[in-house]
This record gives structure tokens, C-alpha cells and sequence, in this order.
């Protein structure tokens, strides 16, 4: 998140035993907290996506969001909704920018039912009005993760079958109220091969675990807010593909971006064809991206061309979803005691005070836990290796 | 894998072991090698059966001479089935390992309902039906009968079985119920009788605790037990009063009622028999003139476990000439009737000794001592004699005889009561009379007299002093072990103040006050709304339930607290129970989320595990303290504070935490299950009463979390539950919580294993 969300009155905030968090752990070793394994957990990713693995890059994903009652409450600042929210928009954001080939689609669950608030497209501009109108929404009755399910399913499920067809649940509630059993609708989406994960906002709910694990997702309880965008993030990643899964070329256009300068004559400034359906303010371009099929003008990218149906995306994009294919080598990690050298993290310039260190590989620098992961998880090339090119 | 445990040579089923199994398996150890008796505390889901099996067998097989018979004594069928299969992974380890043949024998035993294949007898849906048709068709005189004239009914199985069945031992292995019933089905012998034979020469006898400790069944069952048995008691935080009730009596109107007509059936086949067979008469008559001499030479060769019904002294006299004779004796049993109808009819509460009623019967109706004595076995030899069919008809006279012999043998240790209606029913006249026992040793003194070692086992035995105090035993090893935890899994907290800070307590004055049951009411409501799936609430009884459930209710609690969780509630119908149990299973299952709202000392409380999702928390309302006003309640403090110098304060304090400590356990069965415990009452706060949880709940009750309010709890349980929904693999337990054989042999784990188990 760009800002840090307003921080609430001392009096209106939970009850927090500050001074626990600060506490040393007196009984040793035996009982290594929670912290740590969750820091295990995290390295772990990191060295584990390195395998050489199909992964699903053209996904089709519908985020089911959680509108319940629950979503009122005020553990999250200022409440769950809100927070969550306002993550989903970074996270839209960043799905399409390491996904540009990829879909996204949002529903909603609150009051027994699910309603659909976009349905599947490439084009992250109407999620994020959709998402921004959210907010006002009041949250009532109780969730129903069976309706929800169903209705990502009904779209889903015809999706070809060389797609990556996913479904994320931001569940906040404990409860669900389905008309039917569950059990059979998850015996179906695994048939169909959808992934479901689902992040909890609360607890552990058994239902929760078991949709997960028959569907091959993830399942994964927030700590707090940053966990939470951390947990988020987890799934902007493509997953591996399952092995089942077909493979099948995709027609692509690369349209050119034409620019017109307003000294040039000819040009007209024309519509473009995503305003044929929005009811924003036709804006008046004079360039833009035009199908090499068609020649249909388009003010963005990505996009599926509405008149041939030609997904046309920019180089750019493509080789930045090429990146999970070949992702930067895990660095290696060594205590701090055994380390010699100067003290100092190559990328942040801090000074490193974490139990381990992680030296790159290639071109033997070091770094902290945080500028670890931040290489690995966003910038997917290594600071150091990059200088050490240009100079040589 | 293989284990050295103090030089002793044990293999263990499993790839991996818990600290605490190793150390649990030290101290049985040393208990064994002591040839004592130990009280061993260790929690629930440790692994508590595979130590006490895999050292146990491994010592049978190291010192076949030392050590010739496990005797595992479990409580429930599902439980004894349990132990089977542990037994078998063991078992199927062995023979894996060593590639010798299994010579081994283990089998469970237990009753002929669960174990006949009669086809109609089976059919029977009762205990009692079962026992009472089987006995039809196989007591001796009937098979005799069958011999002259073959209409008469037998049992095929038996009789196959008594053909050859003695003769040719079951081949070693290890048998459940269901293998012995499918044994019996191909061979065509009685399971049940095979079972009953099998165990004198079986290495393992898995059964419940009554073979051993109800006197009137423990004589028929495990009398020929071998002397250098090992007897474990699994479970048995109840074992005092499992001991008490098997040998206290009451008796109420119908009983008498019932007696009444066993006697005139009694009297009328006497006078049947006289006239076509009184030699039949004659010839027990002069067997009695003889004596109990048969039983009194096996004792005195020490052959038999002693059965405490049958005092020494009476073996070695005849049987006293008033009641020799079948009418003598029939006409003594009315008179004692009678005398027990004019006792029942009373206005007021009586309670006396075992002396006092002695005396009152001689003046009233001239009733010795000595003759009541032999009531239970001269009626046992009656029954024979006269060739009933029925035994189970005749229950009332055999209930009514036990307790003429025991009231006559026993000056000490029991008390009766007269009741002429129950506290609650002061209108409604309903006499009873308790002959109540009020020392648990009687019954387990035998047991610990004949056999070599006794274990006593359970999750819940604190404070440990105790039962060797109330059970009068002197045990080698004490010891109570943690749970060493990757994670903390559980986390017990103390609430005793609502929002408001009124104080929460079920404590009697308070109880009817209005702002705790809602503070009772917010808790759980606010519970529901962040804890996933399941809870279990417990409340101190069935009464308190009812009131505070209604209050809630008017209050409109109970309507908020449906929006959050589906509720149930456990009641005295144990079919109802079960169903609600059902539904709640299942509420918890699909993600709508249910509570259970259940009574302490209850059959939830007892013996229904609630796994991972059907306890997330456990809710304890209140301090389960016993009914204080009951009289036999006070009869039994009265007499520890007078033989044991227990306090009744103590005593009381240590039956309701022990009870608790139940409850909340009930929601942690193993090291990858996590649970809230929140004891709902400020007194828990206090040192005597938190001193007497078991020592893996009190260390993870840290000072702060002793005198919550209910929005502390709220924060601390959101938080719990958060962390342990985290992904926790069995990775993260290794070195830590579970251990490979390397890491066992390592110092400072052999240093850390040290300090795990605690001796008391």
C-alpha cells in the first residue's frame, strides 16, 4: 500500500499487549515461536519455485470477496472491507502487470448470496472502479461460499482447457450458510480441475481446508495487515500448471502504438473501442494502439480486440511474465557469525543485524532477509549482478 | 525403531518418538524393574498406549520369567479396540524386524454382547437379555438335561467348544473382538467362553476395568490370574469411583418389589423339586454341611485373585444350620425382606453404620450376623440346586443377597442411608436405601495385593499425592510429564470479570444474580463470533444449564449467539445426546459452526474426544464442584478426613479440577491439534485451585492471563487462533516436539528428556 491507512484512536483500537511482542522467549529453544517458522516458511518459498515447472501463464482468476457482517469489524484498519479493498486494488494492479495475458473477475458474497461485481476481463481499469465503488457497500447477514463458488464456477468451467482457471476466497466470516452440500460442489470443481485457495481473515475454518487441499489451492490465516498484503501478493505469481493441463498456441497481435503530434494533418482525433461500452467520458484521442488484424484502436493494453478477438498486448508485457520462467537463483544463506566481511546490505545500505545473510551466487554480494525477498519476489534480477555488468 | 532403554532392548513402532514417550518409557522402567506399582500422568495424544505397550512387551520378552502377563484394563470398547490396533502395528513391527514367528498372544475381551455369534441370542439388544438367554442355554444342568432327552436347547458353539476347544490352544496372535468372533465362526466355537479361557494363557489381555475390580465379576473372570502380572489402568483418572460403585448397593421399592416375586418363585420350584427330586436337596445339603473347603484350599495356595465379597473367614466354616435347608433359607430371605420393606417406610433421613443396622435387624426380626453373611453364596448354591434357566429374572434376590453379606462383613468403610424421597422431589415419596462405600481401597486392595506391578495412567491425575492416599497403595514411581511443543497449542485462560467488571463465578450466592449469567452469555457470545467450527461449553450441571440457558434465552443471547454457531445441547437422554452429538459433528464439518453445551461429569465430558474442528475451544462455566448436599457425598468426606486425613475442602477442590482439567482436555488430542481452554470463573485464579491442574495445562497459564475480562479474552483468543492457523508441517516439529533416533541419542536431548518427566 501507497500510504499507511489512518491510524486509529488508542481508545477505539483492541486490546494489545504491546510488551509481548518485545518479550524474549525465556524457555529457549523448545519452544521456537510461531515467528519463526513463518520466517522458515517464507525462505522456503523463495528457494522453492526453482524447479523447472510449467506454470499456468494465461490465468483466468475470480476473486470471491467476503461482504459478510463480519467484514465489519475493526481488527484491520479501519475495518476489514476497507483494507481489504483497498489491497485488492493494489493487488489487480500488480496481477496484470506480472500477468498481462491473464484474466481477473470479482464477486461478492453478503446476505446468503453472491453477486458478480465484474465479470472476467483483461482490462484492470473496470476492477478498480468496481472495487472503488465497493467501499460504500454495507456489509450484512452471513457469507455463502457454496453460491459464491457456483457462480465462479458457472463461468469458469467454460474456459478452454490450456487456461489456468483459478478461484481466490477472501473470507472474513466463520461461518457459511449453503443451500446444498458442499462436499459435492468441491468434488466438482475439482473435476473441472479449478484451483481454489483461500485466505482467512480470522481463523481456521475446516471447510476452508478441506475446499483447499482436494482443490490443490492454498489456504493461508492473516496475522495482520502487512501479512495479509504479503499472502495477497503469494497469488500474483502464476502457479505451476498441472501436468494434465493442454498445451495450445495462442494467436497474439502486437500493435504498434502510433503516436500523432498535433502538427500532423492528417490525423483525426477518433474514439476508442474500449469506450464503446463504458459510460465514461468519451474521450477524443488522436493516438493509439491499433490491431494489425483489424485496425481497431485501442487506448491500452492489454486488451482483447472486440471486433476480431485477437488478444493484443505489448513486448514489454510478455517478456515481464517471462521473467517466472527463469527466476533469479536463490541466494545462499550463512549465520551471521560465520560471515566475514563488511556489514552492510549491498541493495539497502543497512546494517545486517538478521541471524543469517544471503549471498548472491553470480557476483558473491550480500543482503538482508527484507532486500532477499524484495529482490526475489519484485525485482527478479539482482542488484549486484546488474552493476557488476555494466561495469565489466 | 530401536530403542535402548536403560539397557533394555525396545522396539518401537514408529519412525518417530516424542521426548516424553521416552521418558514416560524410563519411569515405567524403573517401575517394572522395582517389580511396585507406579501412578504415571501424561497428556492425551503423547502416545501414551504405544510406550506402555512397546516397553511392556519388550520387557515380557526380555525377562519371560519376570514378567509372564500384561492385563490392560481400558474403559470403553472403542477404547479397548484402540489398544488392539496399537498392539498389532507393534506386533507387525516385531515380526518385520526379527523375522521370527509371532508367539505371542493377545486378545480384548469383553462382554457376551459383543462377542456372541449365536444367531438369536446375538439378535438380543440388552446386556442383561444376552447374559440371561446365553446362561439358558449353557449352564451345566441344562447341557445334562440335553444329554437325556435332545429337545432340550443348546448352544452349539459352547458345546463345540467344550469338545475340543480346551484342548487345542488358539494359535498366537492378536485378536480383537471381531477376530475372535470370526475365529469362533470358522472353528464354530463360543467367542466368548474362548476368550474367557484364552486369557489365562495369553501374553496380552486387553479388557475393561470391572473384570478386575467388580468383585462379583472379577471372581468368575481374572481369579486365575497369574501372579507376575502387570496390571495397567488406562484412563483411570476415575478409577475411586469405578471402585466405589462396584461395590455399593442401592435398593429401592421396586427392587423389593421384584425380590418379592424371585422368592415366591424361589419357594414354589422348591416345593416342585421336593416332590419329584428330593435327593437332589439332600445331597446340597450335605455339600454344604462341608463347607466352602474347595474355595479355601485354592486361596490358601494363592491361586486366585481374592475376591473381597468373600471374606477369609467365611471359607473356612460351614455353612450356619438356620439356613442350611432350601425352605429354612427361603424363609430367612422373607424375613429380611420384610425387615427391608418396614426400613423403607420412613418419613425422615436415617443414616447409620454397618453395626448399627446389624443390631437393629437381630432385635427386630432376629437376624444374626453370621447367616447373613453367607446370604450370597448359599443363594448362588440354591440357584444351582434348583437348575434356574433364567438367571437374569433373578437379578433383585442376587443384588439383595450381596448386600446382607456385604453389610454383615464390612464394620468399616461403608455407611447406609435411608432416603424416603429425593432432595428435589420432597412430595414425591421414592425411598432408597444406599449402602454406599465410601473406601475405594476395598475393592483395589486385591489387586494390588496379588499383582506385581500396577500402573495407574492417565492425562489427568493431579495432584498425583492423592490417589495413592485415597486408594492406600505406596507406589515406587510418581511422575507427571509435559508436552514438549513446537508451538504452544494450547492456550488456557482465566476469565473472571465481564466488560462491566462484575465477577464471574458459579459460586451458590451468585449463581441466581442477574449480571453473571449475561456476562456467562456475552462470553459465549463473543467466543462464537471468533472461534472457527466448533465449540464445546460445559457447565457444572444439568440444573445450572437449564436455569442460565432459559435466562439467556429471555435475555436474547441465544438469538444472537445463532447468528454466529448452530447450538446443542447434551441432556440425560443419551439417545438424544448422541443425535445432538451427530448434528454438531456435522455442523462443524460443512463451515456452518456449532456449540455444544454439555455438562461436566456428563457423557461428553467423559468419553467423547473432540479432534481438531469439533473443539477449536473448550468453555468451562463455573467450578464442576459435586453436589455437596448429598449425603453419601458428606458420609465420604466425613470418612477420609477420619481414616486418610484428607480435608474435605481438599478433597472436593481436587475431584472438581480433576473433572475440569477433563473437560478442557477434551479439546487437545495430539500435537498438531490446537484449542482455547477458558475456565469462566475467578476462582480458578487462586493457588489451590490452579495448583490442582495437571502440570501441561499450568505451565502454559502465565500470570497475565489469570483475571481477564472478556474483551481481554476476545483479543487473546483472536490472536491464538491466528497464529496456530499459520502452516505448521512435521517438519517444524522435528528436534524439537518429535524426535528421529539420531536426535534421541544426542546429549543435551538425553539432558532435555531429563527434565520432562516431574517426580512428585
Amino acid at each position: 500500500m501507497d500510504e499507511e491507512p489512518e491510524r486509529a484512536k488508542r481508545w477505539e483500537g483492541g486490546y494489545e499487549r504491546t510488551w509481548e511482542v518485545l518479550k524474549e522467549d525465556e524457555s529457549g529453544s523448545l519452544k521456537a515461536s510461531v515467528e519463526d517458522i513463518l520466517f522458515q516458511a517464507k525462505r522456503k518459498r523463495v528457494s522453492e519455485g526453482h524447479g523447472q515447472v510449467r506454470l499456468g501463464m494465461m490465468r483466468h482468476l475470480f476473486v470471491i470477496i467476503d461482504s459478510s457482517r463480519s467484514m465489519e469489524d475493526q481488527d484491520l484498519r479501519p475495518n476489514r472491507l476497507t483494507s481489504t479493498l483497498k489491497l485488492m486494488e493494489f493487488f489487480v494492479e500488480e496481477y496484470f502487470d506480472q500477468n498481462p495475458i491473464s484474466q481477473i473477475g470479482i464477486i461478492t458474497t453478503k446476505n446468503k448470496r453472491a453477486e458478480k461485481l465484474t465479470d472476467l476481463a483483461g482490462n484492470p481499469k473496470k476492477h478498480l472502479a468496481a472495487l472503488k465503488k465497493a467501499v460504500d457497500s454495507t456489509c450484512v447477514g452471513e457469507p455463502s461460499l457454496y453460491n459464491s463458488l457456483n457462480v465462479a464456477m458457472q463461468t469458469l468451467k467454460h474456459m478452454p482447457a490450456h487456461t489456468s482457471k483459478e478461484i481466490l476466497v477472501i473470507f472474513s466470516s466463520l461461518t457459511t450458510c449453503d443451500p446444498a452440500n458442499i462436499y459435492e460442489l468441491i468434488k466438482t470443481l475439482n473435476a473441472l480441475k479449478i484451483r481454489v485457495s483461500v485466505i482467512g481473515l480470522s481463523a481456521e475454518v475446516r471447510v476452508c481446508t478441506i475446499l483447499t487441499r482436494e482443490t490443490g489451492g492454498s489456504y493461508n490465516v492473516i496475522l495482520d495487515e502487512s501479512h495479509f498484503k504479503e499472502l495477497l501478493m503469494l497469488h500474483v505469481k502464476p502457479p505451476p500448471a498441472s501436468s494434465s493441463s493442454e498445451c495450445s498456441l495462442i494467436r497474439m497481435g502486437f500493435p504498434q502504438h502510433v503516436i500523432a503530434s498535433m502538427s500532423d494533418q492528417d490525423a483525426k482525433p477518433s474514439f476508442s473501442m474500449s469506450h464503446l461500452d463504458s459510460t465514461g467520458e468519451p474521450g477524443l484521442t488522436l493516438g493509439g494502439y491499433y490491431c494489425p488484424q483489424c485496425r481497431a484502436k485501442y487506448t491500452e493494453l492489454p486488451v482483447e480486440c472486440k471486433v476480431c478477438g485477437l488478444t493484443l498486448v505489448s513486448a514489454p508485457h510478455l517478456a515481464r511474465s517471462f521473467h517466472h520462467l527463469f527466476p533469479l537463483e536463490a541466494f545462499q544463506e550463512t549465520p551471521l557469525e560465520e560471515y566475514e566481511g563488511e556489514r552492510f546490505c549491498e541493495a539497502c545500505q543497512g546494517e545486517l543485524k538478521d541471524k543469517s545473510v544471503f549471498t548472491c551466487l553470480a557476483c558473491k554480494k550480500v543482503f538482508c532477509v527484507e532486500c532477499d525477498l524484495f529482490i526475489h519476489d519484485t525485482l527478479h534480477c539482482c542488484p549486484g549482478c546488474m552493476q557488476t555488468d555494466r561495469t565489466s | 525403531m530401536k530403542l535402548n532403554i536403560d539397557g533394555l532392548l525396545v522396539y518401537f513402532p514408529y519412525d518417530y518418538i516424542y521426548p516424553e514417550q521416552y521418558s514416560y518409557m524410563l519411569e515405567l522402567k524403573r517401575t517394572l524393574d522395582a517389580k511396585g506399582h507406579g501412578v504415571l500422568e501424561m497428556p492425551s495424544g503423547t502416545g501414551k498406549t504405544i510406550s506402555l505397550l512397546s516397553l511392556i512387551v519388550a520387557y515380557q520378552k526380555a525377562y519371560p520369567l519376570e514378567v509372564t502377563k500384561l492385563v490392560y484394563c481400558s474403559r470403553t470398547v472403542p477404547e479397548i479396540e484402540k489398544v488392539v490396533e496399537e498392539l498389532r502395528k507393534l506386533m507387525d513391527y516385531y515380526t518385520k524386524q526379527t523375522e521370527a514367528k509371532n508367539d505371542f498372544l493377545a486378545l480384548a475381551l469383553s462382554s457376551r454382547k459383543n462377542l456372541c455369534i449365536h444367531p438369536e441370542v446375538s439378535a438380543l439388544r440388552f446386556g442383561k437379555e444376552v447374559d440371561g438367554k446365553c446362561h439358558s442355554l449353557t449352564a451345566s444342568y441344562i447341557r445334562a438335561q440335553h444329554h437325556s432327552n435332545p429337545s432340550q436347547p443348546v448352544c452349539q458353539f459352547y458345546e463345540e467348544f467344550d469338545a475340543v476347544g480346551r484342548q487345542v490352544p488358539i494359535p498366537p496372535g492378536i485378536y480383537n473382538l471381531d477376530d475372535l468372533k470370526d475365529f469362533g465362526r470358522r472353528k464354530g466355537w463360543c467367542p466368548y467362553f474362548l476368550a474367557r479361557y484364552a486369557i489365562l494363557h495369553a501374553n496380552i489381555v486387553v479388557y475393561s476395568y470391572h473384570y478386575l475390580l467388580d468383585p462379583k465379576i472379577a471372581d468368575l473372570v481374572s481369579k486365575e490370574l497369574a501372579k507376575k502380572s502387570v496390571v495397567v489402568f488406562d484412563e483411570a483418572h476415575n478409577i475411586d469411583n469405578v471402585c466405589i460403585d462396584s461395590m455399593s448397593v442401592n435398593i429401592t421399592r421396586r427392587t423389593l418389589d421384584r425380590c418379592q416375586t424371585n422368592v415366591e418363585t424361589l419357594q414354589n420350584t422348591i416345593s416342585r423339586i421336593k416332590e419329584t427330586d428330593a435327593a437332589k436337596l439332600r445331597e446340597e445339603y450335605s455339600r454344604l454341611v462341608e463347607g466352602l473347603k474347595e474355595a479355601n484350599v485354592a486361596r490358601e495356595t494363592d491361586m486366585y485373585l481374592s475376591n473381597p465379597v468373600l471374606p477369609d473367614e467365611i471359607l473356612q466354616e460351614a455353612v450356619p444350620g438356620s439356613i442350611r435347608t432350601a425352605e429354612h433359607f427361603v424363609g430367612f430371605m422373607k424375613r429380611f425382606l420384610e425387615y427391608l420393606k418396614a426400613r423403607l417406610r420412613i418419613h425422615h433421613v436415617v443414616q447409620e453404620s454397618a453395626p448399627q443396622f446389624l443390631k437393629d435387624i437381630y432385635e427386630k426380626v432376629c437376624i444374626d450376623r453370621k447367616p447373613l453373611r453367607f446370604c450370597a453364596e448359599r443363594l448362588r448354591s440354591l440357584l444351582r440346586t434348583l437348575e434356574i434357566a433364567d438367571i437374569a429374572d433373578f437379578s433383585a434376590i442376587t443384588l439383595i443377597s450381596h448386600f446382607a453379606t456385604l453389610v454383615s462383613t464390612y464394620s468399616k468403610g461403608f455407611t447406609i442411608i435411608i432416603e424416603p424421597f429425593e432432595d428435589r422431589t420432597p412430595t414425591i415419596a421414592n425411598p432408597v436405601l444406599h449402602f454406599s462405600c465410601m473406601d475405594p481401597s476395598i475393592a483395589i486392595k486385591p489387586v494390588f495385593g496379588r499383582f506385581q506391578s500396577v500402573i495407574i495412567t492417565s492425562g489427568t491425575l493431579s495432584p498425583l499425592d492423592i490417589y495413592p492416599r485415597i486408594l492406600d497403595f505406596r507406589p515406587v514411581t510418581v511422575a507427571s510429564f509435559t508436552m514438549t511443543l513446537a508451538r504452544t497449542c494450547l492456550c488456557p485462560l482465566i476469565v473472571g470479570r465481564g466488560n462491566d467488571q462484575v465477577a464471574m463465578t458459579s459460586k451458590f450466592e451468585t449463581r441466581e444474580d442477574f449480571a453473571v449469567i449475561r456476562n456467562y452469555g456475552n462470553l459465549l457470545l463473543e467466543m462464537s463470533a471468533i472461534v472457527p467450527d466448533g465449540i464445546v461449553a460445559f457447565f457444572t450441571s444439568y440444573i445450572y444449564m437449564e436455569n442460565i440457558v432459559a435466562s439467556w434465552y429471555e435475555q436474547g443471547i441465544l438469538e444472537n449467539i445463532q447468528r454466529n454457531k448452530l447450538i446443542f445441547i447434551e441432556t440425560q437422554d443419551a439417545a438424544e445426546t448422541s443425535m445432538a452429538l451427530e448434528k454438531y459433528q456435522e455442523a462443524c464439518e460443512n463451515g456452518r459452526g456449532a456449540i455444544l453445551l454439555s455438562v461436566a461429569r456428563g457423557k461428553v465430558s467423559e468419553g467423547i474426544d473432540f479432534v481438531h474442528h469439533y473443539g477449536r475451544a473448550v468453555i468451562m462455566f463455573g467450578v464442576p464442584y459435586v453436589y455437596t448436599q448429598s449425603r453419601i457425598l458428606k458420609a465420604r468426606l466425613e470418612y477420609l478426613r477420619d481414616q486418610f486425613q484428607i480435608r474435605e475442602n481438599d478433597f472436593l477442590t481436587f475431584d472438581a479440577m480433576r473433572h475440569a482439567a477433563q473437560c478442557v482436555g477434551r479439546a487437545i488430542r495430539g500435537k498438531t491439534d490446537y484449542g482455547l481452554m477458558i475456565f469462566a470463573d475467578k476462582r480458578y485464579a487462586r493457588a489451590d485451585k490452579r495448583g490442582k491442574l495437571p502440570r501441561w495445562i499450568q505451565e502454559h497459564l502465565t500470570d497475565g492471563s489469570l483475571n481477564l475480562t472478556i474483551d481481554e479474552t476476545v483479543q487473546l483468543g483472536k490472536h491464538f487462533l491466528r497464529q496456530m492457523a499459520q502452516p505448521f508441517r512435521q517438519e517444524d516439529q522435528l528436534g524439537l516436539s518429535l524426535l528421529t533416533l539420531e536426535q534421541l541419542q544426542s546429549e543435551d536431548m538425553l539432558q532435555k528428556i531429563a527434565q520432562i518427566a516431574q517426580q512428585a
